[in-house]
């Protein structure tokens, strides 16, 4: 037997089990982090739900009452806001992440095939996720001011005329300002996890595809795309949970405003539970959004596994 | 740095499509450029004369430079005495705060999420789906829906304020994303690797030890960078859970900037410029990293 | 295979070891803050106080700790320069358990209430907060600790509207109101007297000055609620009838919101105001570009100033406008002590509350322009106003305390203002911009005005 087949026969026979018990060491290693997130994500979310259940607010002290669905009831058929919100987050998060996912690749790929300066370029690139969000949110709310901001001036210098666009107040405008901002601080993400992935590709199927005369395109769609796919659903995935620090950006660039223009299921949220008082109504609408968040990283993850299967099918 | 196949391989493209080359490097770096002019102004604002700051119409060069924010921030004798918002900002504490925390829960992070990502990549057990989903899960939890009750679970069990309740709030939220990373990285080290090592005599430990976790270091890299930066920038619980300098970190404080009748740029610009130039370190040491363990993973001799 | 550099057992160990030490060094309890640096020594002579400190010899409060939640940033914290001359006359120290803007300060304050993690016994109050406070159950009433002669010296007003359910909760130190601050080289004459008067005039600004914008008004949350809420009332309306019913959509209010929207549509308003909190105003009328606006007197100082301000010496003030109602508009609030009810040293606490909001402690703030709390500060800061070189400063100060007396008006001293305005505040914006009819935008917030308040249990 040739030594190869020998270590696939004790493989077989033997699994993993070697001298530690197999069974019980998973969860020794998993335990400490179970027990971290149990403490600061369930414990906290337990009384949350429990909350959600009541009509708690914050001057109740220890004066409120069970009250059942009411409050999801409420959300969910009697509030018209809640779902123009939530439509809004939900087109917000898919232009954001596709924005950047388009955004960050084509700069990945600038960035994979730049002759020099490269790790510079990925310094430079990764600038804007080392910001603090408030801060994004902050500089991002003088840039779009309309008497002194960045962005009308530059408009004022090139075409002559002192255009005020309220780039934070008008209908689409404002979304467009807050989607402009939360895309700068979150493209580099993506490149980063792209261009790691793109470096990470074999040669040997690119040199093949030259040789047989491919075009760029043609290499692009038909080799680096899905060898990346892996790549592309980790990140996007991610990104998907990670949205919520957008809140940072939008909270202080616009609050939700003017009249609930911006306003996305956090501001909402916050505005609810804290300015509003309602605190049970505000836990019962991160209860939804908590639900819909599952539901979407549920079937995002089924991609990712299924995508994570094709790439070890077809072994590279 | 490339290694001999790859820089021929790029050398012969390079001779074929050269002005292609010099147009997507130009492209790029205009880009760069675009992406970084913000960060450029935040950096521009610390130094300037106050009059220049919110001046109407803007003015685009400097007349002159001034230290001032900076020299305030660390309580030095300035011509104009303090921000608009007093002085005495105890930025040495919210700067040993910022780092204790976050360095204490990016290794914790680190440690604990990368040996959750071994589990989930080389194990199988009951429940194992449930329990990955159920970490990813945790992380789904926007921010805002956490902070009360998270607050009176602190406070109950006297983690209010101090650091500690940061350091394990920071790597609860930090571990399922860099068990995730990992789960990644180590499924794509093939597992014979796993097993000569073990045949020719290493436990399992050390089979992770010296074989799986070097390959898997860029993973790591990358996770420790992430871990490292949402530690540093994160904003919304820490000012729940702190209060006072003893437990304070940069985000809030930045935000005690915004006073709630003057904002005073020059002292939140410096005091990002402040908070940016540890996370710059951080970035550029772990890059290194970063770099030499992707390039040497892609040979994949 | 090339060389891979592999993390050795040893490296391990050591990346653990210090995480352990990371941890262990977190777990010490950090340094307890340094104690508020001393102040200068004072070269003023001592004020008598007229509170009942026993001449005792030894000291009446040795060795207590009086714990402190405050509010800092600008003006505020030259006050609490007095501090250590408390310590010294009564043996006590004073702990400053936290420190932020009024906004982060309330926020904990709720918080904490709610929480049940109250470890102080001096709280920074406002009259625009203090009931949630009451209702949560937080602070102490002080009916025990300040007699009829210690309240005799505030402005009454500001003590009444400290005062709900026949208690009082809070002890005046200071107050803000707005007056009408107006431009005197854009062609305006005199200033407004009416409601009808300032849109007229805020239209002619515009009209006759390019690139001006003849008036504004902060946008958003609390501050565009209370606007409103002054202009209506001057116009004769009111927030509530006497039984909770919310009235603010009848005729009077409509004529607010209407006066608003029509401004926002001519373009007389800056067309982000609804974006603009209190330092946007401020800087959007020292830069030159705002013609007359009602504006907190608080900014007098910033807006004189010749190095930061294009308006110092081109202004003037006068009083609010007042409406149909025969009223004039005078939303103000108060900034001053509570004791919570979970105070451990309560007698303390009352003494330090006196000492702060004494007549020395008004003269401090007083001279940095603010609006103190007690009448004989008043009047001696009038009689030495008459010798300023600033034509206004004698103006400003019998302004401030004539609209004290006579316009001060705080809104509904419920728990509930707060959750109101942020139902209101939306509507009046959607107003502003256009979005909907004032009838039918204020008919829709009364609705929900109107549940809110059944879910809060006043019908």
């Amino acid at each position: 037997m040739t030594v190869q087949a020998q270590r696939q026969d004790i493989v077989s026979k033997k699994g993993f089990s070697l001298q530690l018990p197999e069974r019980h060491l998973p969860i020794t290693l998993l335990l400490p982090s179970i027990i971290f997130i149990a403490l600061v994500v369930g414990l906290p979310m337990l009384y949350s739900l429990y909350l959600s259940f009541t009509d708690y607010t914050l001057t109740s002290g220890s004066n409120f009452h069970f009250v059942g669905l009411e409050n999801y009831k409420h959300l969910l058929f009697d509030d018209p806001m809640f779902w123009k919100v939530f439509g809004r987050t939900i087109l917000f998060i898919t232009l954001a992440v596709n924005l950047e996912f388009l955004l960050g690749l084509g700069i990945a790929q600038l960035m994979a095939r730049a002759i020099r300066g490269q790790s510079l370029a990925r310094t430079l690139m990764m600038m804007p996720m080392m910001f603090a969000p408030i801060l994004v949110g902050l500089q991002f709310k003088w840039f779009f001011n309309a008497q002194v901001g960045l962005v009308n001036n530059i408009l004022y210098t090139i075409t002559g005329t002192a255009h005020l666009i309220p780039w934070l107040i008008e209908k689409n405008l404002g979304f467009i300002s807050i989607l402009v901002a939360e895309i700068w601080m979150s493209t580099p993400f993506m490149v980063i996890i792209l261009e790691a992935g793109i470096l990470s590709l074999p040669q040997e199927p690119f040199e093949a595809a030259d040789i047989d005369g491919a075009s760029g395109w043609q290499k692009f769609q038909l080799l680096t795309l899905p060898m990346l796919m892996p790549f592309v659903y980790t990140a996007m995935a991610i990104r998907s949970l990670d949205i919520a620090r957008a809140y940072d950006v939008v909270s202080i660039m616009t609050g939700g405003g003017p009249a609930n223009r911006t306003e996305l299921i956090w501001t909402y949220v916050n505005r609810l539970a804290f300015t509003g008082q309602q605190f049970a109504m505000g836990s019962a609408m991160s209860y939804i959004t908590v639900i819909f968040s599952f539901i979407f990283t549920y079937m995002l993850f089924q991609n990712v596994l299924k995508s994570r299967w094709a790439g070890e099918m077809g072994e590279l | 740095m490339n290694t001999t196949n790859e820089t021929s391989s790029l050398k012969k493209r390079f001779r074929r499509n050269r002005w292609k080359y010099i147009f997507s490097d130009v492209l790029l770096w205009f880009i760069l450029l675009l992406f970084f002019i913000p960060a450029l102004w935040i950096i521009l604002t610390s130094i300037r004369i106050r009059s220049e700051i919110n001046a109407f119409p803007p003015v685009w060069i400097p007349t002159g430079f001034s230290f001032d924010s900076f020299k305030i921030l660390f309580g030095m004798p300035t011509p104009e005495g303090a921000f608009g918002l007093g002085g005495e900002i105890p930025v040495i504490s919210y700067a040993r705060n910022s780092v204790i925390v976050a360095l204490v829960s990016t290794t914790f992070a680190l440690i604990f999420g990368t040996l959750a990502g071994y589990v989930f990549s080389r194990f199988r057990f009951k429940g194992k789906n449930g329990l990955y989903l159920g970490l990813m899960l945790a992380r789904a939890i926007p921010g805002i829906a956490l902070s009360l009750p998270l607050f009176i679970v602190f406070a109950r069990i006297r983690l209010s304020d101090t650091i500690l309740g940061l350091v394990v709030t920071y790597s609860a939220l930090n571990i399922p994303f860099t068990a995730w990373l990992m789960d990644g990285f180590f499924r794509a080290i093939p597992k014979e690797l796993d097993e000569a090592a073990r045949i020719d005599g290493c436990s399992l430990w050390g089979a992770f030890i010296h074989v799986s976790l070097p390959l898997a270091l860029p993973g790591v890299a990358a996770a420790g960078i992430f871990a490292f930066l949402t530690s540093w920038n994160e904003f919304a619980l820490a000012g729940i859970i702190t209060r006072t300098p003893a437990s304070r970190t940069f985000p809030p404080a930045l935000f005690e900037f915004t006073g709630q009748f003057v904002s005073d740029w020059r002292g939140m610009t410096a005091m990002s410029v402040l908070m940016l130039i540890p996370a710059v370190i951080f970035v550029a040491l772990v890059q290194r990293q970063l770099l030499e363990g992707l390039t040497s993973g892609a040979t994949k001799g | 295979m090339s060389t891979k550099k592999s993390i050795s057992r040893r490296d391990f160990l050591k990346l653990t070891g210090m995480a352990v030490l990371g941890s262990a060094a977190a777990c010490t309890p950090a340094a307890t803050e340094a104690p508020p640096a001393p102040a200068e020594p004072t070269t003023a002579p001592a004020v008598p106080e007229p509170t009942q400190a026993p001449a005792v010899i030894g000291k009446p409060f040795d060795g207590k700790t009086v714990r402190m939640h405050a509010i800092t940033g600008g003006n505020y914290d030259e006050l609490y320069k007095l501090i250590p001359k408390w310590e010294e006359q009564t043996g006590a120290k004073v702990e400053f358990v936290f420190k932020g803007n009024g906004f982060e300060t309330d926020k904990r304050l709720v918080q904490d209430f709610a929480a049940g993690t109250v470890d102080y016994d001096v709280a920074w109050d406002h009259s625009s907060f203090f009931s949630q406070y009451v209702k949560a159950d937080g602070l102490e009433p002080l009916d025990n600790y300040f007699s009829p002669e210690d309240l005799s010296d505030f402005i009454p007003r500001l003590v009444d509207a400290a005062r709900r359910d026949d208690k009082l909760w809070v002890i005046p130190r200071h107050f803000d109101i707005s007056c009408t601050h107006y431009r005197t080289d854009l062609g305006l004459s005199k200033a407004p007297e009416t409601w009808d008067e300032f849109k007229a005039a805020a239209l002619d600004i515009t009209k006759n000055n390019p690139g001006i914008f003849g008036t504004q008004f902060a946008g958003k949350e609390e501050a565009l609620s209370g606007r409103f809420y002054e202009v209506q009332t001057a116009e004769g309306g009111q927030l509530f009838d006497d039984k909770w019913e919310p009235t603010f959509n009848s005729p009077a209010g409509v004529k607010a919101a209407t006066m608003f929207a029509e401004l926002y549509a001519a373009g007389a308003m800056p067309p982000d105001m609804t974006n603009f909190l209190w330092e946007d105003v401020a800087n959007q009328f020292v830069n030159g570009v705002i013609g007359v606006y009602t504006e907190w007197f608080g900014w007098y100082s910033y807006f004189q100033d010749p190095a930061a301000s294009k308006v110092a010496g081109k202004f003037d003030i006068a009083r609010q406008p007042m409406g149909d109602g025969g009223v004039h508009s005078g939303w103000a609030g108060h900034h001053g002590f509570s004791i919570t009810k979970a105070a451990k040293e309560k007698e303390a606490a009352a003494d330090l509350i006196k000492f702060l909001t004494s007549v020395e402690g008004n003269e401090m703030e007083a001279k940095l322009g603010i609006l103190v709390s007690r009448q004989s500060v008043w009047d001696k800061l009038i009689k030495e106003a008459e010798t300023s070189t600033d034509p206004l400063a004698k103006k400003r100060l019998e302004l401030a305390l004539l609209q004290a007396q006579e316009d001060f008006k705080t809104p509904p001293l419920i728990a509930e203002w707060l959750p109101m305005s942020n139902i209101l505040y939306p509507v009046l914006q959607e107003i502003i911009l256009g979005d909907v009819e004032p009838q039918k935008g204020l008919d829709d917030a009364a609705t929900q005005v109107r549940e809110m308040m059944s879910k809060a249990g006043y019908y």
